[in-house]
């Protein structure tokens, strides 16, 4: 019997060290590929995420526009499982946290629950899990009259994610999740703005990204040296180009001050006038489409 | 006897008494008497007129010399013709009487023509009795000088001193004449008869002078002195065995007590030598079973001794070795096997040093010694579906005991439930042995005429173990008839019929007295204590002389290896024969792992369309089932193995075999199961659920699993005394297993009592189950094709950045309040910060990362004494580069496991798919333990990472702290960092051992019973012991 024993453990770690003869030529490969990455100053980049308004609140407009809740134009909760990478758990974090305020927005509560699920696997996966409280969340969620608490939550929590990525050195990930959450919001946008495309209100809600993509390309420059970030970098460029056709005039007037009942309100009197044409819409609605599909898939 | 056989022998009596000289009146009255014995009034003339017919009586004379001649060369071939027909009918027994029969007619008129001796030969040879028995046959009747008489089967009794003639055996007797024996050895029988003027008594009446009688079973002559010659003393004579046997046989009761105070046994004095067979009678309650239980050695008399050729039966058991057989009132067959099986196994444990042809010849002759050859190749079967008889099932358990040839045999009952057939032919067989030299015991209730005569000696018990008789079964009715003055007290047996009557005795002795009405009172006549006073008084027994050698014995044990073979043969055979069995086990396994890995195998994928392995929320709970299916699996198959053996292991008790070597074939064959089943069931499981690679961790797992309940099932097997108990057992050990085996109740929610955070409960280490579960679930994690890749990154990863994300500013808060409270003077506060102290030095003092810090003494400096202002300012930075350090070395684990991704993807690898194929995200979130809300807690003083065990190291306070949180990949073991898996299934095979210790020692029998004085019969090492109620099961 102990013979038997002792065999079958001989066994056992004989099957435990067999398999993937390529980790050395992993190894090996780390070895040549290995370059000084540029030491980025963490400060300035967390000055510029401060810059950035959070994608929900492009949500909130649509809501306001009139049109109606679509969930086709959303990131399938499903596609969960293809996110391995931590690039890419970060993208779509910041891509299912923008369908979780569309969904939230128009009350739909069933599909709000499945990004809220695949929302808390992904911040599991980046060891930032601690921000979902999922009980409360979906408890929260069961009921549609606590609605502003929630969103008021997960705005919050995505905020406190970011602030904690840039505390632990990861702003990279906070990078990718802020522009994860841009891009599904430019792509919401795009889409709704196809469907309804008299509609002024959202074509320069469009054009004003231009100064948002802008300081995104300028955040993911840091990143040039890695690989994925860089391959992002390049498509967003390409977006970057086409937004570029689109003129902002920005019209200063002096601000006068007037009183209100008694208290003086300063009035800014500055205008900004965005053109924007059909064709710019449809190029930058191309092209956010493809970049947004490369992410998601 | 049949109509024809009588018409037979009526015409051979005729044409031999109708030679030369016709009929003399003395042969026809001779005829005349054997008619009478043998029918009734009214057919006595129809034969005797046939006789008459064919003899010639009244026509004599008439017939001249030719005629003569021509005639009996017809009566030649007519006899011929009858004896050849008594041959197909009558058995050697009563052929020899006929033959006797044949001389004595002859010889009443000592007419001993030439033609009457011819046919007779005639008739001795046609019914193939041996020419020199003939003659000895012949010879016994015919001569009436004892001088003439030389042959070894006759004994002559009279009051000379010396024998006449050299061949013959002789014995001195107080008696005119001589009483002359003859044996005709080729079928057992005894005749005499008796040459003299006394009036001797045979069996109660008087023998005629020069007649000869039959001298049955349970015979006594009585000369008119007084002397008794009992048929047992005359075999003793005849018998050369019995005279070579060295056996004595002393045994003396004083006292026996049963365990609840009862005395049992009183004063029981037994002295025998070899060849005897000695019945045990007795009310119901009069302590025979226990009588015999005491004579074999079973149980131990609280005063007294027994010895076996002057060796102590209790305390010299080696020297006794294989001497005693038991054969008890149970079957103690294994019905699985044939009859030829049962008794081989059995010989081949009795007789190390026989070849195997010597063994196949000893068991089928004891097999045709016992009838039951053609039976050889039957299956026993159950008492409930029975394939052999009842008769022959007592005979093959007679059988067992007779083939290693015990020289003393006790028998309990061995023809209750039998009929009167088979009762007689079982008693046939014990004297038969006792009549080789063999010392038989028998308990035995209501027996027949018949076979009460055959006893040699007879012991009656009374109510409360007093002993009332010791002697001559058909003397003990006389003996209690005189004893309470019956008329016709002389006369032990029927007159007419020769029965014996044994329930007369037991009226005799339980007679009751009767009230004024004629009722039967309970009050006896004569109480058993009058009894024994008269016993005492009658019955003066010798002891037997001790033989002064080791009594025989042909017992030789093979070694405990050999036995562990044959142990394990018998019991695999048996276990293939029985075919439900080996179904239902071979199939339980299979059909389980279907059914559950059918049921709960579903569309996983998000989006609900396909089965994807990786998506399977019921893994975990899948891992569980097997682990209790294969507890469930083992318990089951082993929970009644001992409980089953047990009579056969009561049996084999006197043989002193190994209980190691039993056990160990047990065990084998039990593993061997085990590992079919479980293996059946991973392969099953696993391709079903579309597992991949796991196939022979998880079956070793499952494997050592089932092992380890197979010892834990032969534990209470050998611990209770019905399959029902022990199948009771089995959800009391499972459920437990099943509470704390780690899944269903989360170790860190158990009550306050048993719950250590931080730890798996102590109790839960006892558990199989969780050993098992945390085995599996580590394994399959850790190993499992695609996490393997990537896990050292991953652990690294979440090793560093608990530290940088929780703990460093877990510590830089405590700092912070020490700096602030370290000075107060306030008590409580105080403690706090000695608290906190405590903490900061047991996370810091360890730890690699120390720039800034190299050379400070933790425990030393930041003691509450020594901790400054400044030292704490140091501390503060130091947290803050510690923290940093660690979100480096986090985020360049996150780096390099992206880049190994990468690297493979570029290789062609689909990682998706082999995520899918190979993780499960349950699975994972369990060993993260993702859902815990507080992952840094505070408990007893020190800081618990609460979050990812599976990614966490062991920090064992000492070699052999083995202890750690649920599903850590690692576990310490003296020193060593050992994989869990591992870990776990030798913890596991420890446990089995030491149930296998338990299980040898019998530790949990032996608490059963000292735990409330519960009352196991049927107990294993001492099988015998009665229930502790005063009497007897009859």
């Amino acid at each position: 019997m102990k013979a038997l024993s002792i065999g079958l453990i001989v066994l056992v770690l004989a099957a435990c060290s067999s398999k993937k003869p390529d980790d050395q030529a992993f190894l090996k490969s780390l070895d040549s590929v290995q370059t000084k990455g540029t030491t980025i100053d963490e400060e300035v980049i967390n000055s510029i995420l401060q810059q950035i308004p959070s994608p929900l609140e492009i949500s909130v407009l649509l809501k306001e526009s009139g049109t109606k809740y679509n969930s086709n134009i959303l990131n399938t909760a499903d596609n969960l499982s293809k996110y391995n990478s931590n690039y890419k758990k970060a993208l779509n974090l910041g891509v299912y946290g923008t369908d979780l305020g569309y969904t939230n927005i128009y009350e739909q509560n069933q599909d709000g629950i499945k990004y809220l699920t695949s929302i808390k696997s992904l911040a599991d996966g980046l060891n930032i899990g601690q921000f979902f409280d999922i009980e409360t969340i979906a408890r929260l969620a069961a009921n549609s009259k606590n609605l502003d608490s929630l969103l008021l939550i997960t705005t919050q929590n995505f905020n406190s994610i970011n602030h904690y990525l840039q505390t632990q050195s990861r702003a990279n990930l906070s990078v990718l999740l802020l522009t994860g959450g841009w891009v599904e919001a430019m792509q919401i946008t795009c889409q709704v703005a196809a469907k309804d495309p008299k509609n002024k209100n959202l074509q320069e809600k469009i054009g004003e990204q231009k100064i948002i993509l802008e300081q995104i390309v300028l955040l993911l420059s840091f990143y040039k040296d890695d690989e994925n970030m860089a391959s992002l970098l390049k498509d967003l460029s390409d977006l970057k180009v086409a937004f570029d056709k689109i003129n902002i005039i920005y019209t200063y007037k002096e601000s006068t001050m007037k009183i209100v009942d008694g208290v003086a309100v300063i009035e800014d009197n500055s205008t900004t006038t965005i053109n924007i044409t059909d064709k710019d819409i449809a190029a930058i609605t191309s092209l956010t489409n493809s970049i947004r599909n490369k992410i998601i898939s | 006897m049949s109509e024809e056989i009588l018409k037979a022998l009526t015409q051979l009596f005729a044409i031999i008494t109708k030679q030369d000289g016709g009929v003399t009146e003395n042969e026809r009255q001779f005829v005349i008497k054997f008619f009478q014995t043998e029918l009734d009034q009214d057919s006595i003339k129809e034969y005797l007129e046939l006789y008459d017919n064919i003899s010639g009586y009244k026509k004599q004379g008439t017939a001249n010399e030719d005629k003569n001649k021509l005639t009996s060369v017809k009566d030649s071939v007519k006899t011929l013709g009858i004896c050849k027909k008594i041959n197909k009918t009558l058995t050697q027994k009563q052929k020899a009487v006929v033959l006797i029969k044949l001389l004595e007619l002859v010889g009443s008129d000592k007419n001993f023509t030439p033609h009457r001796i011819e046919i007779i030969n005639t008739v001795s040879t046609v019914f193939n009795i041996e020419q020199e028995e003939y003659n000895l046959v012949e010879k016994f009747i015919t001569s009436e000088k004892i001088e003439e008489l030389n042959f070894k089967d006759i004994l002559v009794l009279n009051s000379s001193n010396e024998k006449s003639a050299e061949l013959q055996k002789h014995t001195h007797g107080h008696i005119n004449g001589t009483l002359i024996f003859m044996r005709v050895n080729s079928v057992g029988m005894y005749f005499t008869k008796y040459l003299g003027e006394e009036s001797n008594i045979l069996n109660g009446f008087i023998m005629e002078p020069n007649r000869v009688y039959l001298f049955s079973h349970g015979s006594t002559i009585k000369t008119q002195a007084g002397d008794a010659l009992y048929y047992s003393d005359l075999v003793a004579h005849f018998n050369e065995e019995i005279k070579t046997t060295k056996l004595s046989f002393n045994a003396n009761v004083e006292e026996f007590k049963f365990p609840n105070g009862a005395i049992g046994l009183r004063d029981i004095l037994i002295a025998e030598g070899p060849g005897k067979l000695i019945g045990i009678m007795g009310a119901s309650g009069a302590g025979k079973t226990t009588l015999l239980l005491t004579l074999a050695g079973l149980e131990k008399p609280s005063k007294g001794e027994i010895l076996i050729n002057g060796f102590d039966i209790n305390r010299q058991k080696d020297k006794i070795q294989g001497v005693i057989g038991f054969v008890s009132q149970d079957d103690l067959l294994i019905e699985e096997l044939t009859v030829y099986q049962n008794l081989y196994y059995n010989a081949k444990l009795c007789f190390a040093d026989f070849t195997e042809q010597q063994l196949q010849e000893r068991v089928m002759s004891t097999l045709e010694n016992l009838g039951l050859d053609q039976r050889k190749d039957l299956t026993v079967g159950s008492i409930l579906d029975k394939k052999i008889s009842g008769g022959q099932r007592k005979r093959l358990n007679i059988a067992l005991e007779l083939i290693r040839e015990p020289a003393i045999l006790f028998l309990d009952e061995p023809t209750s439930g039998l009929s009167s057939r088979d009762s007689e032919n079982v008693i046939d067989l014990l004297k038969e042995l006792s009549l080789k030299g063999k010392l038989i015991f028998v308990v035995i209730h209501q027996p027949s005429s018949e076979i009460y005569k055959m006893f040699d000696k007879m012991v009656i018990m009374d109510t409360g173990g007093y002993p009332s008789y010791y002697g001559s079964p058909v003397e003990a009715v006389t003996y209690f008839k005189k004893a309470t003055h019956q008329v016709d007290s002389n006369r032990g047996q029927c007159e007419t019929c020769g029965n014996v009557n044994p329930e007369q005795i037991f009226n005799i002795i339980e007679a009751k007295v009767v009230d004024e009405y004629g009722q039967p009172t309970n009050k006896r006549k004569v109480t058993p204590v009058q009894w024994n006073d008269m016993y005492k008084e009658r019955f003066k027994i010798q002891r037997i002389e001790d033989v002064k050698e080791e009594p025989p014995s042909t017992l030789k044990i093979p070694n405990n290896f050999k036995q562990t073979i044959i142990f394990a043969t018998r019991d695999f055979l048996s276990k293939l024969s029985n075919k439900q069995y080996l179904l239902i086990n071979l199939l339980e396994a299979p059909l389980l792992a279907t059914i559950l890995a059918f049921i709960i195998k579903y569309k996983s994928a998000p989006g609900g369309k396909e089965y994807i392995f990786r998506f399977n929320d019921n893994f975990p709970a899948f891992l569980l089932m097997s682990i209790i299916v294969g507890l469930f699996m083992g318990l089951t198959v082993s929970a009644e193995e001992i409980i089953r053996d047990r009579k056969i292991l009561k049996r084999e008790s006197f043989l002193n075999l190994s209980w190691n070597s039993y056990l160990v074939s047990k065990l084998s064959i039990l593993f061997l199961i085990s590992a079919i089943q479980t293996l059946t069931f991973v392969i099953i499981g696993n391709l079903i659920l579309e597992i991949h690679g796991m196939t022979f961790a998880f079956w070793f797992v499952l494997f050592t699993t089932a092992c380890f309940a197979n010892v834990l099932g032969l534990n209470i097997s050998s611990a209770f005394n019905s399959a029902v108990t022990v199948y009771v057992m089995i959800p009391l050990l499972l459920i437990p297993q099943m509470i704390l085996s780690g899944l269903l109740f989360n170790f860190d929610k158990l009550n306050n009592l048993i719950s250590t955070k931080g730890k798996v409960p102590f109790i839960a280490d006892l558990m199989a189950s969780r050993w098992a579960y945390e085995a599996l679930a580590t394994y399959q994690f850790t190993n499992n094709d695609y996490e393997k890749t990537y896990f050292q990154y991953h652990k690294e990863e979440s090793k560093a950045d608990f530290k940088a994300a929780y703990m460093a500013d877990e510590l830089k808060r405590r700092n912070l309040f020490v700096l602030q409270n370290f000075e107060s003077k306030n008590d409580s506060i105080k403690n706090l910060v000695a608290a906190n102290l405590t903490i900061l030095i047991d996370n810091l003092k360890n730890e690699p990362f120390k720039p800034g810090m190299e050379n400070t003494d933790f425990s030393k400096e930041f003691s509450l004494q020594n901790y400054t202002k400044i030292r704490g300012g140091i501390l503060d930075a130091y947290l803050d580069d510690y923290k940093k350090n660690y979100q480096e070395i986090s985020n360049k684990n996150v780096d390099l496991a992206e880049k190994k991704m990468a690297f493979y993807e570029k290789k062609g690898f689909n990682i998706n798919d082999e995520k899918n194929a190979h993780y499960n995200e349950s699975l994972a979130d369990l060993v993260k333990n993702v859902n815990v809300k507080q992952r840094l807690l505070e408990y007893d003083g020190q800081l618990i990472q609460q979050i990812n065990p599976i990614f966490q190291d062991p920090s064992p306070k000492s070699a052999v702290d083995y202890r750690t949180a649920f599903f850590l990949p690692t576990k310490n073991l003296f020193g060593q960092s050992v994989s869990t898996y591992l870990f776990n299934v030798l913890v596991i095979w420890v446990m089995t051992l030491l149930f296998y210790i338990s299980l040898y020692f019998e530790w949990l029998r032996k608490l059963v019973e000292a735990s409330g004085k519960v009352n196991i019969p049927n107990k294993l090492t001492r099988p015998f012991k009665r229930k502790q109620r005063f009497g007897n099961v009859s």
